[in-house]
């Protein structure tokens, strides 16, 4: 079991309601992090932050980092206390 | 498809009309690669060395075949021509309304040349056309120009949509932008500058025609189907209610944005760094288009309730501000009350000037006055009076502004094409070199964003034909770290990541080449950006392009179409003498460190020269020279391009 914290910015911070909060994994991975995230949250998190053509997350106009500022797929493994933001971002204009 | 060009001298005040042969398409889409080659053309009769503010310099706008065909996707204007800030290739896009209303009036792209000998506009109706006189507009900002002429030409046969230039233009600001409808930008480059020098206040449409496709059985089921992609993407729904403000925290984060002059890159200001004012300030969306389906626009208005400085704005409305505008004003200039973020938009839209480098201008300025560099002599030799240069002072930036907008000082005068030759000339004018203080690439002013750990971004910088740019060869599979889009278009995972140089270069050519493409089109970059067809614009729009036109293309085909239009920018640059030592990027951005932000310690120069030169190898261009190939422009089918190119010693040896 490890512990991570998940941060939420802009629409994804819109629908949990809160900025940031931890989930406790058995597998620490991204694909695991994200299960507890879309049952939680239900399905405008699961349009939001998945892909369901491809099985993976989500990568229109979103953006997952790890704390090293390193994009997270859902195969990738997370350590214990690892931060994961959750962000949107298309810029411009 | 049928399509036509206007053509327009204002000298003589002749107006004629030419079909655009299907061929035209054939070779370069349409939109932005029709206007390139109508421009290239026009030049190769006329002198290319002019003075870009002189009658012989040409201004074309032009529309993609998508716009106004209910694809919901083709809206995109765009305007070409020398940049009298620049003095290079320029060109600028913008969406709304008026890009389909001109084809409604019976025409698609429209050329005009010379000078009229007074104030006039141009008035567009159902296959007619008209110089009329425009001494009652002269002088009025674009909000108030689109106002009178909406009115003079009242509803039939359709509301009058508008291109119109502001103060800006009208004094001959180098970057002085056009704006249509009053509140869409074509901002960079100068194209308002170019009207200006015409004596072209404005182009009025009006028209109730229509637009003829090829196959719009097949062009309906695209639409659908691109529709479908659009309504099942719930990232759509937060663009659509943020818009590109959706980007602040995320720019935040990872210290993307460009702060005081790019001497930071986070925003201070504890309003303007999170969206939550969207919702404050935030009073209804609307569409730019009726032919969008995204609809990212919004609208705010300001009651006063908002802050103590939004008392000042009561009343005040306009469109939300997109990221630039947020990022040129709580970033390069550290405005931190969001009411003036907004008014500064709203502003450099009625004056009609590029609010990037009118920003990067100023922000120049008040890094020389924060290092205490300027004297109470240097500020009368510039300014003619004691000027304050406070960050963040909103007073200040509008004092600036306006002497850069009517040119009325030594500052407005140095300044008034953008930050990189306002600081040569001041420099020149001292007898010092204060150039480490500007930030551009190419020449051009920077956009407002953190570049330095972003190799590919650097090296668009570098490379765009249109000086500093971020919408020729947008680095997003870097800055999104897209794995998965390097290995779909490389088969290897390295343009993704921003620690190596591998595949950088590479990566410009590629998306440069699918811009050029889209931007030919008409379709919004912001579409593209969402990724509803799968980041292959060569494929997805491609198939929307074949029912319209009936040129039915491989992915493969068209990518060679997207590279064949960046190589006659590219040429047009060589004809004007740009080499290699010109794509480059300033003193700051490739010696000092990035200070902040996720990934601090970066500098341009790690990996500048090596990203370069795989870019010229992508191109098929020349390492040392930078200069086009014989070779690669005949394998493009432009060899008619490279005897000119070779005629004038514009072409690589060998």
């Amino acid at each position: 079991m490890i512990t991570i914290n998940a941060q939420y910015q802009s629409r994804f911070r819109e629908i949990t309601g809160v900025e940031k909060e931890f989930f406790h994994l058995e597998q620490g991975t991204v694909a695991a992090l994200a299960a507890q995230i879309t049952g939680k949250y239900g399905p405008l998190m699961t349009a939001l932050l998945m892909d369901e053509d491809s099985k993976s997350l989500n990568s229109r106009g979103t953006l997952y980092l790890n704390s090293k500022g390193q994009r997270v797929y859902l195969e990738d493994d997370l350590n214990e206390g690892e931060t994961v933001f959750f962000m949107v971002g298309i810029a411009g204009g | 498809m049928e399509s036509r060009l206007l053509r327009v001298d204002l000298t003589t005040g002749e107006c004629s009309v030419e079909v655009v042969p299907h061929a035209m398409f054939e070779r370069w889409i349409g939109g932005s690669g029709i206007n390139n080659w109508i421009m290239w053309e026009h030049f190769l009769t006329h002198d290319i060395n002019c003075d870009p503010r002189g009658p012989d310099n040409i201004f074309v706008f032009g529309v993609g075949p998508l716009a106004g065909t209910g694809s919901g996707s083709g809206i995109k204007g765009r305007i070409t021509f020398k940049s009298p800030c620049y003095g290079i290739f320029g060109d600028s896009a913008a969406g709304g309304k008026f890009p389909y209303m001109v084809r409604f009036a019976g025409f698609d792209y429209i050329a005009i040349t010379g000078k009229a000998p007074r104030p006039v506009y141009l008035y567009l109706c159902d296959g007619e056309v008209e110089i009329r006189d425009a001494a009652h507009l002269w002088g009025k900002n674009t909000a108030e120009a689109h106002g009178a002429l909406r009115q003079e030409l009242g509803d039939y046969p359709s509301a009058a949509h508008t291109l119109t230039i502001g103060q800006a233009g009208e004094h001959q600001v180098g970057i002085a932008a056009v704006v249509s409808d009053a509140s869409r930008i074509h901002a960079r480059g100068g194209g308002g500058c170019v009207l200006g020098s015409k004596n072209l206040k404005a182009i009025a449409v009006q028209g109730s025609g229509g637009i003829r496709v090829d196959n719009p059985r097949g062009l309906l089921a695209w639409s659908r189907d691109f529709r479908q992609k659009i309504d099942q993407n719930e990232a759509i729904y937060g663009f659509k209610r943020r818009g590109t403000l959706g980007a602040v925290e995320m720019y935040q984060h990872i210290g993307s944005h460009f702060w005081r002059n790019n001497q930071g890159n986070m925003f201070r200001g504890e309003e303007v760094r999170s969206d939550n004012w969207v919702k404050k300030y935030h009073k209804y969306s609307e569409v730019c288009s009726a032919d969008c389906y995204i609809a990212c626009d919004g609208r705010y208005k300001i009651d006063g309730t908002e802050s103590e400085k939004a008392k000042k704005y009561v009343g005040e409305t306009f469109r939300r501000p997109e990221y630039l505008t947020t990022g040129s004003a709580a970033g390069a200039l550290d405005l931190r009350d969001w009411a003036e973020v907004a008014h500064w938009g709203k502003v450099t839209n009625d004056y009609a000037i590029d609010n990037q480098d009118l920003s990067c201008s100023i922000s120049f300025m008040m890094e020389l006055e924060q290092r205490g560099l300027l004297s109470a002599r240097d500020k009368g030799e510039l300014f003619g009076r004691d000027q304050s240069l406070e960050w963040g002072n909103m007073e200040d930036v509008e004092a600036l502004m306006h002497n850069i907008v009517h040119r009325e000082n030594r500052f407005g005068d140095f300044f008034n094409d953008g930050p990189y030759w306002g600081a040569l000339r001041y420099s020149e004018f001292k007898g010092e070199n204060f150039m480490k203080y500007a930030i551009y690439g190419k020449g051009g002013a920077s956009f407002t964003e953190e570049m330095r750990p972003f190799p590919t971004w650097m090296n668009n910088m570098a490379v765009a034909s249109r000086g500093a740019d971020h919408l020729k060869g947008i680095g997003l599979v870097e800055k999104f770290q897209r794995r998965d889009l390097s290995m779909k278009y490389f088969g290897r995972p390295e343009a993704a990541d921003l620690t190596t140089p591998l595949l950088k270069g590479a990566c410009t050519a590629v998306v440069e080449n699918q811009v050029a493409l889209l931007n030919s089109y008409g379709v919004c970059l912001f579409h593209w950006m969402l990724d509803p067809g799968g980041f292959t614009p060569e494929e997805y729009y491609g198939r929307a392009f074949a029912e319209i036109t009936g040129i039915d293309r491989t992915p493969e085909e068209l990518m060679r179409d997207g590279e064949r239009i960046c190589n006659l920018e590219k040429a047009f640059n060589s004809r004007l003498g740009l080499r290699r030592e010109h794509d480059t990027v300033c003193e700051r951005w490739m010696h000092e460190p990035c200070p902040e932000g996720m990934y601090p310690g970066k500098v341009a120069s790690d990996m500048f020269e090596t990203v370069l030169d795989e870019y010229y190898d992508w191109r098929g261009w020349d390492r040392k020279t930078g200069l086009q190939t014989a070779s690669r422009l005949a394998s493009l089918g432009l060899q008619d391009v490279a005897e000119v190119l070779a005629a004038e010693g514009a072409l690589a040896p060998g």
